[in-house]
């Protein structure tokens, strides 16, 4: 009987990080724009991706990974709108990660794709450690979460490459100061675009998908 | 809860490699982990014993070293998040939270990069073989 130390250092964080650089390598091949939507259950993910979906779809070509427990039902809603759509069911996993997407990524006629939306599980904490291979990562908080959620949850705020506080028109309906939400957020990470949301404001929806088409503009120019 | 996933993976790499150098049976497992991440470390150890049941890692200990955040300034600054201080601090609620909260520069008081703190390192495994090899 012989003991040996073997010294590993294999960090799993960096084997998602690397097959995500992956990801993304084969994503700007082929010119794809690509956006990870994170945010708690019921923050408005699936809405204000579904908004995007419907002014930016004429103008360029547009593919979704749905991901979620049962990700079908989301993906129905996108899938009316016309465009081809990947569920992603996580079973009882919290989040997507890079293998899950390289998987999906496979299914998707990138030459035929300009954005490629990829709608996190619905969660805060889980999605944070885990990098897909995108360009953008947004994350999506309402007001009805409380305006408190925003200093609970920092890691994915400070991580955020936009953030979004979405149903501000309910915002003193329920007690919540939406621009208390929005000093939070710049507390954590000082330079991320903060946009205010509403459904019913389509000024504010306007914000969030020139925003998107901004990052369409910069992919395609280069 | 994405600790069982973890696990599996873990597990997976600590018997490929204790395979790998003859191994029959795996005594420990020493991982890193940053404190930034969102790993409960008791939940990993956990799910790593219920699904090394059957396996040559079964009876191996399973050890956690949390590491601190790191940090890095435009200024110049960089540094490692002094873990005392904050444990010292009544105001920060949650560890968290605390480590975040902290991730001013000390130098210059902007908001400073982290450059370490997320990391889930399998450091070393101690295996037993049956012959020299």
């Amino acid at each position: 009987m012989l003991m040996h130390v073997i010294n590993m250092g294999h960090d799993v964080y960096k084997a998602n990080d690397k097959l995500a650089e992956k990801n993304r390598k084969k994503l700007d091949k082929h010119q794809v724009f690509s956006i990870n939507v994170m945010g708690a259950i019921g923050s408005g993910k699936t809405t204000l991706i579904e908004e995007a979906i419907q002014h930016l779809k004429e103008k360029y070509k547009i593919a979704v990974i749905a991901g979620d427990v049962i990700a079908e039902m989301d993906a129905s809603r996108f899938r009316k709108l016309g465009v081809p759509t990947i569920p992603l069911n996580t079973g009882k996993e919290c989040h997507l990660d890079a293998k899950l997407v390289e998987k999906a990524l496979d299914e998707i006629d990138l030459e035929n794709t300009d954005l490629l939306i990829i709608e996190n599980v619905g969660n805060l904490i889980c999605p944070v450690d885990f990098k897909l291979g995108e360009h953008l990562r947004v994350v999506i908080v309402s007001v009805t979460e409380g305006d408190d959620i925003i200093l609970k949850h920092p890691m994915i705020f400070k991580t955020a490459e936009l953030a979004i506080i979405n149903k501000v028109d309910i915002a003193h309906a329920v007690d919540v100061n939406a621009e208390k939400m929005r000093d939070d957020i710049l507390s954590l990470n000082p330079d991320v675009p903060v946009i205010l949301t509403s459904k019913h404001d389509w000024e504010s929806l306007e914000t969030w998908i020139s925003f998107i088409e901004l990052g369409l503009l910069k992919t395609q120019s280069n | 809860m994405h600790e069982l996933s973890l696990a599996c993976e873990i597990l997976e790499q600590v018997i490929a490699t204790a395979t790998a150098h003859g191994a029959s049976e795996v005594k420990h497992v020493t991982l890193q982990m940053g404190r930034l991440t969102h790993t409960n470390p008791e939940q990993l150890s956990f799910c790593f014993k219920a699904i090394a049941d059957d396996s040559i890692a079964k009876d191996a200990d399973f050890v956690v070293e949390m590491m601190p955040p790191s940090l890095e300034c435009e200024c110049g600054y960089t540094g490692t998040v002094d873990e005392k201080q904050i444990r010292e601090s009544s105001e920060l609620k949650s560890e968290l939270l605390a480590y975040v909260a902290a991730m001013k520069c000390p130098i210059c008081g902007e908001q400073a990069r982290i450059t370490g703190g997320r990391e889930l390192i399998i450091k070393s495994i101690e295996i037993e073989t049956e012959n020299e090899n």
